[in-house]
């Protein structure tokens, strides 16, 4: 699974390779010697296990013990803050070296803050009732028949609009939970969301009334080159190391692993084209 | 002598512990004109305004045309028709012009029509000599030209009887006069009124009866002469001696 | 001490005033007010240029390019647009302030009555009134907003949530501007009353021509802040997922990782209330003018 390398650049200056990055490390952190890491509460599957980041269970929870791992900080060295999404990328000193909630890179968001390099791709996925039409019918002409639905601000909502262009506007709803609900009494025939979402909504999540499962997860798109990137205050000299770190685990595979443990369903999903 | 129009048998009301008219009896002939005077809190507001049902009495009796005003079936709006009761504040509806205020009575509580009332209360605001001023508003007005629209506003109800609770009383005395001279046409054209009132002069002038309230009781009553040349009572001497 | 004024001391007593109370009055007074003023708002000013967050603070809430984006929308990203959305906003008070008023008025009436037939009434309003006074309205908008649809009840749970923004709206406000109502049906001075009956109004011609005029003329200033407070809680329906500018404004920060767009459903709720403060106010001092003219 290629891990597309993002925008951000990588600090300047010093050579940055995994040993000399274990010296500077400590002296560029939020707090000395502590890697503090923010999150959003509550967090959810699979991304984490139990609202729990110390667990170290769930994607973005070993992701960031495996990183730790390999730039030579001990577990016990690192420490979990809290801090809501909407907060993350406001001006101001934040009180985290960095903030993982899978936060997708954006052009105009990096004009804000700095990303890291991509730790996961991002595929927008269709999730439909099983009754309905798009579950077999889905060629590029035929998807764009069908009413669709999204929250939102979001890059799901994106996707229908930049990629699939279906002839009827989207509908759009404040929170996710509107859609759901209107997928459920039948109102849209879709909804876009990214895979692993798409794959908890469909094999756990949306049931009738008799606790039957009614959705399924039709099928993802390829790349658009959307991703997922560690989210650190604009000019972070840390994010160099990061990068470092992580493409260590990407050379060594470790990377692949873990988002075949914790994301591994998806890889059952067929492919679609818009 | 004329019939009686109002007639109060015993009046008795009270307000909480405090009794303030106690058996209070009085008969008002057509074209009578009544003072009552007395000092304040004597009851004289109380009792006109038990008159026009404002208060509900709490014994004795009061009647209208030989109609008893206890009689449950009798609508008080109909009974302030025909018993229109002047204040001391005048009480102009300051939201509406001087027209408007007179027209206010005859064309929502007799239910008559606007046109048809407008050129009796233009007439009747003429007769005061405010014709001019019928379409600016109260607060534009002096007190004593506020009191005589206040007036002829109750005037424009036609009704039976007039009561009129001390209107002079809040006015600068230069005002005064017009007031008076007002109410002393009023009782030359034989309008049928009950005055209270401390202008004991206009009394004098104007009325066939004065009757002396003190303390809720009616002490005295009886003509001009009589009650202010050779009371009976003491008490309404004494009074007397105190206003002169 | 004797009050012998005859024997007071010959010496003139000293009028004038100390120094520094007369540093503030006349041209000189009005120069120092002008000029600190002016300090006190260019030292706000200073600070947004001299802090060292400020270009990072400017750039977050005054980037007029985000800004504009915010306002027209931006479908691929997902934003939707300032400009649509505020009609939101506006329908939703338009109606709420017309339904406010209507039931304000009939609550109020309500509670003043006498009568001994509308006592568990009188009762039941008093309690509503005690109620929707005392819970936020944000979580009056939830409790509406989730519980309708929870009853199941056919029409009334299958609305959507900018109806039920609506009826929160109402039932919050109507309390307070019922409340507002009653205190002017209450400043009518007893004589208008009085005067009114003695001509033989009945109770119902008597509220509707002398004493309410009245009362709504003395309380409007009262009544437009509580719909300029009207206006603005419109904006907390969004957390019903309804799309209204706030909420807008909230998601093109979100998205863009810039805040300028927020700053922009500001500047809208600032062009919707000024005008309205601005003539609460000039009503105001109209009506103490023409009350204290003379004196």
């Amino acid at each position: 699974m290629a891990v597309s390398l993002g925008s951000t650049s990588l600090a300047s200056g010093a050579s940055t390779t995994l040993a000399s990055c274990k010296a500077t490390i400590p002296s560029e952190e939020y707090t000395k010697g502590t890697l503090t890491v923010a999150t959003d509460d509550p967090v959810y599957s699979p991304w984490f296990v139990n609202n729990k980041p110390t667990n170290g269970k769930g994607y973005e929870s070993a992701l960031v013990y495996a990183l730790a791992n390999v730039l030579g900080i001990a577990k016990s060295h690192v420490k979990w803050a809290y801090e809501p999404f909407d907060s993350s990328y406001t001006p101001g000193t934040k009180h985290f070296d960095f903030d993982i909630n899978e936060i997708s890179y954006t052009g105009a968001r990096a004009h804000a803050v700095t990303f890291s390099v991509s730790y996961y791709n991002v595929n927008q996925s269709i999730v439909a009732l099983k009754t309905d039409k798009i579950v077999k019918d889905h060629t590029p002409a035929e998807l764009k028949t069908y009413l669709y639905g999204d929250q939102i601000g979001t890059t799901g909502l994106a996707y229908i609009n930049d990629y699939i262009k279906p002839t009827k506007s989207p509908r759009v709803f404040g929170t996710l939970d509107q859609a759901v609900e209107a997928l459920q009494l039948g109102q849209i025939d879709a909804i876009v969301i990214d895979t692993p979402t798409g794959q908890y909504m469909a094999s756990s999540q949306i049931m009738n009334a008799k606790k039957k499962l009614t959705a399924t997860q039709v099928g993802q798109f390829p790349s658009v080159g959307e991703h997922y990137g560690l989210l650190f205050t604009k000019g972070n000299p840390l994010v160099g190391c990061i990068n470092v770190g992580l493409q260590a685990l990407t050379s060594d595979g470790t990377l692949a692993a873990l988002q075949h443990k914790w994301l591994g369903i998806y890889t059952s999903v067929p492919t679609i084209t818009p | 002598m004329n019939e009686v129009v109002l007639e109060l048998q015993n009046v008795v009301k009270r307000f909480g512990a405090n009794e303030v008219l106690r058996g209070v009896s009085l008969e008002l002939h057509r074209h009578e004109v009544v003072c009552l005077i007395g000092a304040s809190g004597s009851g004289k507001s109380t009792l006109l305004r038990c008159a026009n049902m404002l208060e509900r009495i709490d014994g004795g009796s009061i009647s209208l045309f030989d109609q008893s005003l206890e009689d449950r079936r009798v609508d008080p709006n109909l009974v302030r028709r025909h018993i229109a009761l002047v204040f001391q504040s005048f009480n102009l509806f300051p939201h509406l012009n001087v027209l408007d205020n007179v027209l206010l009575g005859p064309v929502y509580a007799m239910k008559r029509k606007r046109a048809d009332v407008r050129d009796e209360a233009l007439a009747l605001l003429d007769r005061i000599g405010l014709a001019d001023r019928a379409q600016e508003y109260p607060d534009r007005l002096s007190g004593g030209q506020q009191q005589r629209v206040a007036i002829v506003r109750s005037l424009a109800m036609r009704p039976s009887i007039l009561l009129l609770d001390e209107v002079t009383s809040a006015l600068d005395p230069s005002l005064v006069g017009e007031v008076l001279d007002l109410l002393r046409d009023l009782a030359a054209s034989g309008t049928t009124m009950l005055i209270a009132t401390h202008e004991m002069s206009f009394a004098k002038d104007v009325s066939h009866q004065v009757a002396y309230l003190e303390k809720g009781v009616l002490v005295e009553k009886g003509t001009p002469d009589e009650i202010f040349m050779n009371p009976t009572h003491e008490a309404t001497r004494i009074f007397l001696e105190r206003v002169r | 001490m004797s009050l012998d004024t005859d024997a007071a001391s010959s010496d003139a007593p000293n009028l004038f005033g100390s120094r520094r109370s007369r540093l503030f009055v006349g041209r000189r007074g009005l120069a120092a007010s002008s000029v600190s003023t002016v300090l006190l708002v260019g030292a706000i000013v200073l600070i947004l240029f001299v802090a060292p967050g400020g270009a990072a603070f400017r750039y977050y809430f005054f980037n007029f390019h985000d800004m504009r984006v915010a306002w027209d929308g931006h479908a691929s990203q997902g934003i939707s647009a300032l400009s649509h959305s505020l009609f939101t906003n506006v329908w939703m008070f338009l109606v709420s302030e017309v339904l406010v008023l209507f039931f304000g008025l009939s609550f109020a009436w309500i509670r003043i009555s006498q009568t001994p037939v509308l006592f568990p009434v009188r009762i039941l309003v008093t309690t509503y009134t005690d109620i929707f006074r005392g819970v936020p309205l944000l979580i009056v908008v939830y409790l509406v907003g989730d519980g309708l649809p929870a009853l199941k009840l056919g029409f009334v749970s299958s609305q959507s949530p900018s109806i039920y923004g609506v009826v929160a709206l109402t039932l919050t406000y109507s309390a307070y501007v019922s409340e507002v109502l009653r205190a002017g049906i209450n400043s009518v001075p007893h004589g208008q009353l009085l005067a009114a009956r003695s001509l033989g109004l009945s109770p119902s011609s008597t509220m509707r021509h002398i004493v309410l005029p009245q009362a709504v003329r003395t309380v409007i200033p009262p009544l437009l802040n509580d719909f300029v407070s009207l206006q603005k809680d419109t904006a907390l329906v969004s957390v019903l997922g309804v799309i209204e500018i706030a909420n807008a404004g909230q998601i093109s920060a979100s998205t863009l990782f810039n805040g300028s767009g927020l700053v922009g459903a500001a500047l809208f709720f600032l062009a919707l209330t000024v005008p309205m403060t601005r003539l609460t106010d000039h009503l105001i001092e109209r009506d103490r003018a023409k009350r204290l003219a003379g004196t």
